[in-house]
């Protein structure tokens, strides 16, 4: 598939060139060269973005069938630690006379506290209370593959069996590749539409004041680049979108909401808020929500790597300017010492010139 | 004589000017992430620490609650001899204060086994996943205080962190490079002379035959039959690739644009070049810049890494050895998600070491991965001139 963009894009390159070169007045040419761009262009940015999410669907899928009949033994276990306590607990009962309620409350407490360590040993080792069945519901699935090709990794859904591990790493071998190839592709993109968008907006503006000032407009010839404060405002927007979606939806508060876009743009993922977790939920609600969630992360990704091109570009101009500053600052720096130097040198030989 | 002594002070300032240049550009930045995650450390433990200490005893209060409930409500007003229907509310019970230790659990209450989650180790854990990107998620900030400054951490440390991995990957890629050009290419040093005449000529050789015109695999019956019979005896079947892209390479630099042998790349210079790493590779960055290391030696590199960890970690941690595989792959890829954290199944005193064991174990990992992302970067690269040259070629011939 890539393969076949790469040629069908530079074959309308080539294509193109010829073209605008020998014939640049037939229409039908450039209809048909048109075409071929926006094939191109379906092929390389829309298909890149296809892939992404039919390779998620397929590792979903792939993740389901292999973990939802995995035979869980901690469920087993915790049940049989609930069976020993109770009965421990009418040991105590039994033994102990009931009117002796400190007694009774010293030997419950131990019994529980043996029962609570356990349970949380047991969570330690990966123990939720729910059954596979429950956990790797398809959009769970999709979301558990978006987070490991993104590198995410929130970690509330966990493969458990052997099998599970392996096609994991098998999985997150050829999907990160994919993804980077996404990130790019969306991040120019992106970049471009937005530096078009924004070049736009500023030669309107700029233009305006042309008129005023000059009486005529001048062509401006420079290369415009966007500051990173335009990018740091598109993405703080987007976070906050995403802050009072999520905060509306799950019932966090805008702190939490916040935190948890923050975590999940940043790739941290500490899982530790993860949307559509709510026990008390209901199915399909917590369904729709966590795809509406895999959406907002893949375009959140598209965004940081957008803002990332631009930023750097901002950037590699910004340190260019500074070092000819700095080259300047040196050379006046440089010619002030020397000329300070030969006034002293001068002033020194005068003095001693004096003193013979 | 005065003239000497100054060539050689100049000759001293330049390796102390490239010394202190490598000390800020290289360890310095590995000091300032060490410090920033020790600094991250110490701020976490602050705000984390109090809190912590409130939901352990949050925690023994609800115990002690329901121990009086169970004596109040079950044992009291229950009759004595009816065991299934005692045993019965028992049951629901502790179904009922189950829910809410796997509550607690997940709130982050660690079972009143180790006394303090946050320690300054496990502090610098969470700091170091934090910049790395990495996120656990075994612990995670529940003060809004810690929220917020786990943001802006965040926010400052990924860049530090980024620059700490292209610097470090790129000193060294130049290294592993090094190595793979003494190890695999002359295999000790005696090579070297001979190298250069062997270069020399290629050049000259180059300036006669070389035209425009020329079939696509020229380059490989030419250095097979011209240059390789009297150095070595024995070019190894399996290494055949490396000599040949050192060749190549060597012979690269438009061959049709300068025919003449640059006065420069004369055999009696070993070219010292103005970007290279320093002069202590004096005689190996005469071709470091255009040795590419073929992709399976990184790829065989990186799993041999990921295997030394999981020897490392299933000797410490007891876990087995696709588990430890499985833990240092989600760790060096940056996914983490936290199912394995060393020193959370094995509560031992030797706790602290592991996390400082395994946080420098994934500093050095993602160095390495930087490192390898940028030589197979480089091999990539390589290989796509060559195919555009190649393609260019068949392209002119057509026409």
């Amino acid at each position: 598939m890539d393969r076949q963009n790469i040629h069908s894009s530079v074959h309308s390159s080539f294509r193109s060139r010829d073209s605008t070169s020998s014939t640049r007045s037939d229409p039908r040419e450039k209809i048909k060269d048109c075409l071929r761009k926006f094939i191109a262009f379906m092929f390389t940015q829309v298909g890149v973005g296809a892939l992404v999410v039919c390779y998620a669907i397929l590792g979903a899928a792939g993740f389901m069938h292999i973990e939802k009949d995995s035979p869980d033994e901690q469920l087993e276990n915790v049940k049989q630690w609930r069976q020993s306590c109770v009965e421990q607990l009418w040991n105590i009962t039994n033994r102990y006379n009931v009117l002796n309620q400190t007694q009774w409350m010293y030997n419950s407490n131990h019994v529980l506290k043996i029962f609570q360590n356990n349970i949380s040993n047991a969570i330690h080792q990966g123990y939720t209370g729910r059954t596979p069945e429950d956990i790797w519901s398809f959009p769970a699935a999709l979301m558990y593959s978006l987070s490991v090709f993104t590198m995410i990794g929130y970690g509330n859904v966990v493969p458990k069996t052997t099998w599970g591990k392996v096609s994991t790493i098998a999985y997150a071998c050829f999907g990160i590749p994919i993804y980077i190839l996404y990130f790019c592709n969306m991040g120019k993109v992106l970049a471009q539409s937005f530096k078009w968008l924004y070049i736009t907006a500023h030669e309107c503006s700029r233009r305006e004041d042309a008129m005023i000032e000059d009486g005529e407009i001048q062509p401006i010839k420079r290369k415009v680049t966007v500051p990173s404060t335009a990018c740091l405002w598109v993405i703080s927007f987007y976070i906050l979108s995403g802050t009072i979606m999520f905060g509306a939806w799950e019932k966090w508060n805008y702190l939490d909401s916040t935190y948890f876009c923050v975590i999940s743009l940043c790739k941290i993922g500490f899982g530790d808020f993860v949307p559509g977790a709510n026990i008390a939920d209901s199915a399909e609600g917590s369904h729709l929500k966590l795809v509406i969630n895999f959406i907002y992360v893949l375009l959140g990704m598209g965004l940081v790597a957008m803002c990332y091109n631009l930023m750097c570009e901002d950037v590699q101009v910004k340190v260019r300017e500074l070092r000819e500053e700095l080259k300047n600052c040196l050379d006046d720096i440089t010619l002030k010492i020397t000329v300070c130097m030969n006034d002293t040198k001068y002033y020194h030989q005068r003095q001693t010139r004096n003193v013979k | 004589m005065a003239r000497r002594r100054r060539r050689l002070a100049s000759r001293v300032r330049g390796y102390v000017r490239g010394f202190l240049a490598f000390l800020f550009s290289n360890v310095g930045v590995v000091v300032l992430v060490i410090a920033y995650t020790i600094g991250g450390a110490f701020m976490f433990q602050a705000i984390e620490g109090a809190s912590e200490m409130e939901r352990v005893s949050n925690m023994t209060r609800e115990r002690d609650n329901t121990a009086q409930y169970l004596w109040q409500n079950v044992t009291l007003t229950l009759n004595l001899f009816n065991e299934t229907a005692l045993k019965e509310r028992i049951s629901i019970e502790l179904l009922n204060y189950q829910r809410k230790i796997v509550f607690a659990v997940r709130r982050g209450w660690d079972g009143g086994i180790s006394s303090r989650q946050w320690s300054f180790s496990s502090a610098f854990l969470y700091s170091m996943t934090v910049i790395t990107t990495i996120g656990y998620g075994h612990l995670s900030p529940r003060t809004s205080w810690g929220k917020i400054v786990t943001i802006f951490y965040a926010l400052l440390g990924m860049p530090l962190f980024l620059l700490y991995l292209s610097n470090v990957g790129d000193l060294l890629a130049n290294w592993f490079k090094c190595i793979y050009a003494l190890v695999c290419m002359c295999r000790g040093c005696p090579g070297f002379t001979r190298r250069r005449v062997v270069h020399f000529r290629s050049q000259l050789e180059l300036s006669d035959v070389e035209s425009i015109e020329r079939p696509a695999g020229w380059r490989q019956e030419y250095s097979g039959s011209e240059i390789t019979p009297e150095p070595i005896p024995y070019v190894p079947q399996h290494r055949p690739d490396p000599r040949r892209d050192y060749f190549r390479s060597i012979s690269l630099p438009q061959p049709s644009r300068n025919p003449r042998p640059d006065p420069i790349r004369g055999w009696s210079e070993p070219l010292p070049r103005p970007g290279s790493v320093s002069s202590d590779f004096a005689y190996v960055t005469f071709d470091v810049q255009t040795i590419t290391v073929p992709i399976s030696a990184c790829v065989a590199f990186m799993v041999g890494y990921l295997i030394f960890g999981s020897m490392l970690f299933g000797m410490w941690e007891k876990w087995d050895k696709l588990d430890g595989a499985y833990f240092c792959f989600i760790s060096l890829s940056s996914i983490g998600f936290g199912d394995f954290v060393p020193g959370e199944r094995v509560y031992t005193p030797r706790i602290e070491t592991s996390f400082i064991v395994c946080s420098l174990y994934l500093m050095l990992g993602m160095a390495l991965v930087a490192m390898c992302f940028n030589l197979m970067q480089e091999q990539v690269l390589h290989y796509y001139a060559c195919l555009k040259r190649v393609i260019k070629r068949i392209y002119r011939c057509k026409r």
